[in-house]
């Protein structure tokens, strides 16, 4: 018989999956159960929501985003 | 339905001898055949109710055109789960406990009062009282000031189920991102998220769960302004009454009162219209009062302003958590929907889909004249500024792997697929994701079965 592993299957960019390889390494591999192929791969689910914070971090210090849409009310977003 | 909180499908997850006990009163077997069953397995069920003997599994499945051979294994699937058919072979029949009572004797749908009530109760009165005792609770998740405080048995049930936290004893309590969700849904599924939270409590507090659960149903069936006879209900029932007079669902005039009424949240709980969907629409039917200044009263405009026809703090408060709010004045609040505003949402746990169901089902009457309720460059800029913080897409469900054969992979991805359910296969590495296991389960230990049985007979 197969067997049935639970998880959230991930997809993304090659980039953002290099970024997750490399959280999952420094943290002692707690994060992924299966590396399916370069934009897919299965982690653990209570891990996602740590997961998703410590890539929003790292994204933070790589991307500069502009911030100042607020201050023109006519033309948002 | 997001986040932790669930819905009637935790049903789902009670063991077989739950069921059993469960199916025997008649309430309980009618209000999950109503209520959890596709229209197809409700078919099913009644084709078999009066057939004394089993049916053949063939015989069943011819009734359904081949074509629809993912309704036909997605009703049985359901059925089997519910526990509500049995397989001998390949021969069906109905639960024996589950047969029985849903064929009559129908006894437990509440003994109704027969004495006058010294004072009479109108279903306006009710209404406003469930109306009141409802709104408290929201009110008090927002931290809105209200002559109505709830109760502590609801202050603990809101903790306990993750609706609101409390840091260090004696603090007040505080929202949680769960509890946000919460908030957006519509009335009858927020009715159900409190009473399944009731349910688990019980179970935690001594109270017989099936007695709890059979009493919830029950009053789904009862009438609406009728008075019932406390004296028929089991102690642990009895002890719910006080609890559900909080939450608005029953109401007693003092709690030595012999005699109870349902109000509308309770007769409401499980008919056909109190679905998902069109949950608002049943709600706010319940809530005659409210039908007039609650459904209505929102204005979205192209460039992005909201104006809101209000006063009421808690329609405010649930505003606040994705408009910017710039202006109040005595009966309306205007703001404007921002990138930030619908991010700073999205943090909190409340999706895009979320936010544009509140604001279209809360339209102004004068923005349903149009042909699209709300202008969709807004409704698509909020999916969008959704989609720009998620850098990933991620489904939640379960991987199979170590297949024996191709065969057996191909067999499997394709039985996922008719079903629904494949979300992502590899052949080279006979790996696949899908979003539900029980099915793909069932088919392969029916599979392995079958297998098992072949190669005996090709012995003999």
């Amino acid at each position: 018989m197969p067997r049935a592993v639970k998880g959230v299957l991930i997809e993304c960019d090659p980039s953002i999956k290099a970024i997750i390889l490399k959280i999952d390494k420094d943290s002692g591999h707690g994060y992924i159960v299966e590396d399916l192929d370069d934009e897919t791969l299965v982690v653990k689910e209570p891990k996602l929501a740590e997961l998703k914070l410590r890539l929003e971090k790292i994204l933070e210090k790589t991307q500069m985003l502009e911030k100042d849409e607020e201050s023109d009310p006519e033309n948002p977003g | 339905m997001s986040g932790n909180i669930r819905g009637f499908g935790y049903l789902e997850s009670l063991p077989p001898v739950t069921f059993r006990r469960l199916y025997q009163q008649p309430a309980t077997a009618l209000a999950i055949f109503r209520r959890m069953l596709p229209n197809l397995a409700k078919t099913i069920v009644t084709t078999l109710l009066y057939n004394e003997t089993p049916v053949a599994l063939g015989d069943l499945e011819a009734l359904v055109r081949p074509e629809s051979y993912r309704e036909r294994e997605d009703a049985f699937s359901k059925l089997r789960r519910l526990h509500i058919i049995t397989e001998n072979n390949l021969d069906v029949s109905l639960d024996p406990v589950f047969k029985k009572n849903f064929r009559g004797d129908h006894h437990s749908f509440g003994v109704p009062c027969n004495t006058e009530d010294k004072k009479k109760i109108t279903v306006q009165f009710l209404d406003n009282y469930a109306t009141r005792q409802f709104e408290a609770i929201l009110h008090y998740m927002v931290g809105t000031h209200n002559e109505v405080k709830p109760s502590e048995g609801v202050i603990t049930l809101l903790t306990k189920g993750g609706l609101m936290e409390r840091y260090g004893a004696g603090s007040q309590a505080t929202i949680t991102k769960n509890g946000f969700s919460f908030l957006l849904q519509d009335g009858n599924p927020q009715v159900w998220a409190l009473l399944i939270q009731y349910l688990e409590m019980a179970e935690e507090l001594g109270m017989e769960q099936t007695d709890v659960l059979h009493f919830l149903l029950m009053l789904g069936s009862l009438e609406l302004g009728q008075a019932y006879s406390v004296n028929t209900l089991t102690e642990t029932q009895k002890l719910m009454l006080a609890d559900l007079r909080d939450y608005g669902i029953v109401y007693q005039r003092k709690s030595s009162s012999d005699r109870f009424y349902p109000t509308r949240l309770a007769t409401t709980l499980t008919s056909e219209s109190g679905g998902l969907r069109s949950a608002s629409a049943s709600m706010s039917s319940a809530m005659v009062k409210d039908a007039e200044e609650g459904k209505g009263f929102i204005i979205l405009e192209t460039n992005y302003r909201v104006y809101a026809y209000t006063n009421s703090p808690l329609q405010i408060a649930v505003l606040n958590l994705f408009v910017k709010l710039s202006t109040r004045y005595p009966n309306l609040v205007s703001g404007r929907i921002s990138r930030r505003s619908i991010q700073e949402a999205i943090k909190m746990g409340i999706t895009a889909d979320q936010v544009i169901d509140y604001l279209s089902s809360h339209a102004h009457p004068q923005m349903r004249k149009s042909l699209v309720t709300l202008p969709p460059t807004v409704v698509d800029q909020i999916r969008l500024w959704q989609i720009e913080g998620e850098r990933m897409k991620t489904t939640t469900g379960f991987l199979f792997k170590d297949f024996h054969s191709t065969q057996e992979f191909e067999e499997v991805a394709k039985y996922a697929e008719e079903l629904g359910v494949l979300k992502w296969k590899k052949s080279a590495r006979r790996c696949m994701f899908v979003t539900r296991h029980e099915q793909i389960a069932d088919w392969l230990k029916r599979r392995a079965s079958a297998q098992q049985q072949q190669p005996k007979k090709a012995a003999a």
